[in-house]
């Protein structure tokens, strides 16, 4: 009896948090500019549509760019956080750590409008630069997340055994920290890579007239006949998300099985 | 490997000259003066918290010193980092890499090393098979077994051939068979190499079956630098005395003290003299008392006569070891039971409880505290 409970409220939570995103590729490749039922017949004109559309390319040429250079930036950040926090004691460690964390809890509308105050009262022209300081902001508690679990499950003394059989501070770092902490790092690229890429209200605040994707699509919502574009659009972004996420995951495991620890926590 | 001149061995290895470090307020080490000798098998010996792990970390250079001076092989080492030290060290938990295979862990400190790409795989092999691992080079790190990562981490130090081989507590994380087993190999391993071996131990069985001196430390300080004999037979403190193996101590009575020998009186002992060397130099809290080993008092049975002297005893608690009986016996006129240990040789019988007694003992074998 109980077990059928428990059945019936896992199914109705799935199909709470995936159908919609199921209804994606259904109505993306349904022949119809209304979204609704019953289908009307199979087509991929939206998808011609969207590779013919010049605004979504500089659109998607913008994120990618803000994308991989937030992704690159808050991990090397995330690096240096980690490390720090866990190789080093030093004064009010946890209430700084704490307030590197904040952001993760912190509303994104909050910090996109503080941020936007402060580069507009300092002069800063809204540019895509602004858009990556601000994804930066958001994506560095992740990647310290990720990185001080890496860099915790490390053995202090693998680092002094490399000291001792002569290896310098900077060798050590290279020939032993860094191939433990690699997967870390990579696991940590994609995902920050990924939630610049669908991060909407820092990329709106701090765009200027520059356009990332999320604002891009959130602008043709405008436009009822584009709507299956999006549609399209969305559609390829999800299959892409999951790949990344997948791949993450992947990096984050190997990691583990290579120094033989066990998978505890993790995405996927 | 080497023969090693008498001379050579005599040599001094490494030198502490008041050693002090300070973390923040607390004292780690309070003036540590102490010198191993080149080709010992040198062992500290202390409870958890006592400085020996400290003391070895400045032998390594991971932890800088507040004051005095370490030499090793006769150069100060301040300013002297980790990595340039003729010394290497086997870590408690072996700190094997564990993204490495077994090979490249061993050669791993031959990066810098000009020989030859051959000539440092012939090493790896070689120093693979002074520790029992040969052909287990390709096999990944992380795969091997608690003794086989110890196995590797010795191989990984000594393929460097330093002149002082570290140990922090290396066996602690083997089980009983495994540690004894290892115990033995070391010993033979650190004659075979000739190199000082410096072992840091909260285990003083094996600090007695291993090394040729050790130095037992309490709260930052050395308190008695020995032969594993002299640490066991005469130690200095009761502290020392309460920390390597059992010892008894029995109330007594300073009654005079000429030239150094000293003559006492003890319930259930009587009047003896002790000579200078059984007298702890170090004076305790309480008063003086007489210290044996159970194995220094003898039972007498049926017929048997000391050879020296003998008190009358009761037996109240008996223990079968099997190849040995530890009896809790009370002598005559006291009132702390006595621990006396028995090798259980064919037809003696083991005494019951209650049993009457006759004890054999030397003064020889005692040792004053005071």
């Amino acid at each position: 009896m109980k077990g059928g409970w428990f059945r019936g409220y896992t199914i109705f939570y799935l199909i709470f948090l995936y159908a919609p995103i199921v209804l994606l590729p259904i109505f993306a490749f349904n022949n119809a500019t209304t979204i609704a039922f019953p289908l009307n017949g199979f087509t991929t004109i939206w998808f011609s549509k969207l590779w013919d559309d010049p605004a979504l390319h500089q659109a998607l040429k913008n994120s990618l760019i803000i994308g991989c250079s937030a992704a690159v930036i808050s991990t090397c950040l995330g690096v240096f956080a980690s490390r720090a926090s866990s190789r080093y004691a030093f004064p009010f460690k946890t209430p700084l750590m704490g307030l590197i964390m904040l952001p993760l809890v912190m509303p994104d509308i909050i910090l996109a409008v503080a941020l936007l105050t402060v580069l507009l009262g300092i002069g800063m022209p809204l540019s895509l630069f602004t858009v990556i300081l601000g994804h930066v902001l958001v994506c560095t508690p992740f990647s310290i997340a990720i990185l001080s679990a890496a860099f915790q499950s490390l053995d202090q003394s693998l680092e002094e055994a490399a000291y001792d059989l002569g290896e310098t501070p900077i060798s050590a770092f290279r020939l032993v920290i860094l191939p433990l902490v690699l997967p870390g790092i990579i696991s940590s690229l994609l995902i920050t890579f990924t939630i610049s890429l669908d991060e909407f209200i820092m990329a709106f605040f701090l765009a200027g007239n520059e356009n990332t994707l999320p604002v891009y699509i959130f602008g043709q919502f405008r436009f009822p006949q584009n709507v299956p574009v999006i549609l399209a659009l969305g559609t390829i972004l999800v299959c892409l998300s999951i790949a990344l996420l997948a791949t993450a995951e992947y990096f984050r495991r190997r990691g583990l099985a290579k120094t033989g620890g066990k998978g505890t926590g993790g995405f996927l | 490997m080497t023969s090693e001149t008498s001379t050579a061995a005599d040599q001094t290895m490494i030198e502490f000259k008041d050693v002090h470090k300070y973390y923040g307020d607390y004292h780690a080490l309070r003036g540590i003066t102490a010198t191993i000798k080149a080709g010992e098998f040198f062992s500290l010996l202390g409870p958890s918290g006592c400085g020996k792990t400290t003391l070895l970390r400045t032998i390594a250079g991971f932890e800088g010193i507040s004051s005095g001076v370490v030499m090793i092989d006769g150069k100060d080492m301040a300013n002297v980092p980790a990595n340039v030290r003729p010394t290497n060290m086997v870590f408690q938990s072996y700190a094997i890499f564990p993204h490495l295979t077994v090979e490249q862990n061993v050669g791993f400190g031959l990066r810098k090393d000009p020989r030859s790409a051959a000539e440092k795989a012939k090493a790896v092999a070689e120093a693979l098979e002074m520790v029992g691992l040969k052909g287990y080079g390709a096999r990944a790190a992380h795969a091997l077994s608690g003794g086989q990562r110890q196995r590797v981490a010795l191989a990984r130090a000594l393929i460097l051939k330093p002149k002082v081989l570290l140990l922090d507590e290396p066996l602690s994380a083997l089980d009983k068979k495994m540690r004894e087993q290892m115990q033995m190999e070391l010993i033979k391993l650190q004659r075979q190499v000739g190199i000082t071996f410096i072992l840091v131990t909260h285990d003083q069985e094996e600090a007695l079956v291993m090394s040729d001196r050790i130095a037992v430390m309490f709260e930052g300080e050395i308190v008695q630098l020995a032969d594993p004999e002299t640490l066991y037979r005469r130690p200095n403190s009761r502290k020392v005395a309460d920390f390597i193996g059992t010892m008894n101590f029995l109330p007594a009575d300073i009654l005079s003290e000429v030239e150094g020998k000293v003559e006492v009186e003890a319930k259930g002992f009587g009047r003896l003299t002790l000579d200078a060397e059984q007298v702890s130099v170090a004076p305790g809290s309480s008063g003086a008392s007489i210290g044996f080993r159970p194995e220094t008092l003898t039972i007498l049975f049926d017929g048997q006569t000391a050879t020296d002297r003998e008190s009358k005893a009761e037996v109240v608690e008996v223990v079968y070891y099997g190849d040995m009986t530890y009896y809790d016996i009370k002598l005559e006129g006291t009132t702390e039971p006595m621990r006396l240990s028995m090798r259980n040789v064919f037809g003696r019988p083991v005494l019951d409880i209650g049993t009457q007694t006759r004890v054999a003992w030397s003064p020889g074998a005692l040792v004053l505290f005071r």
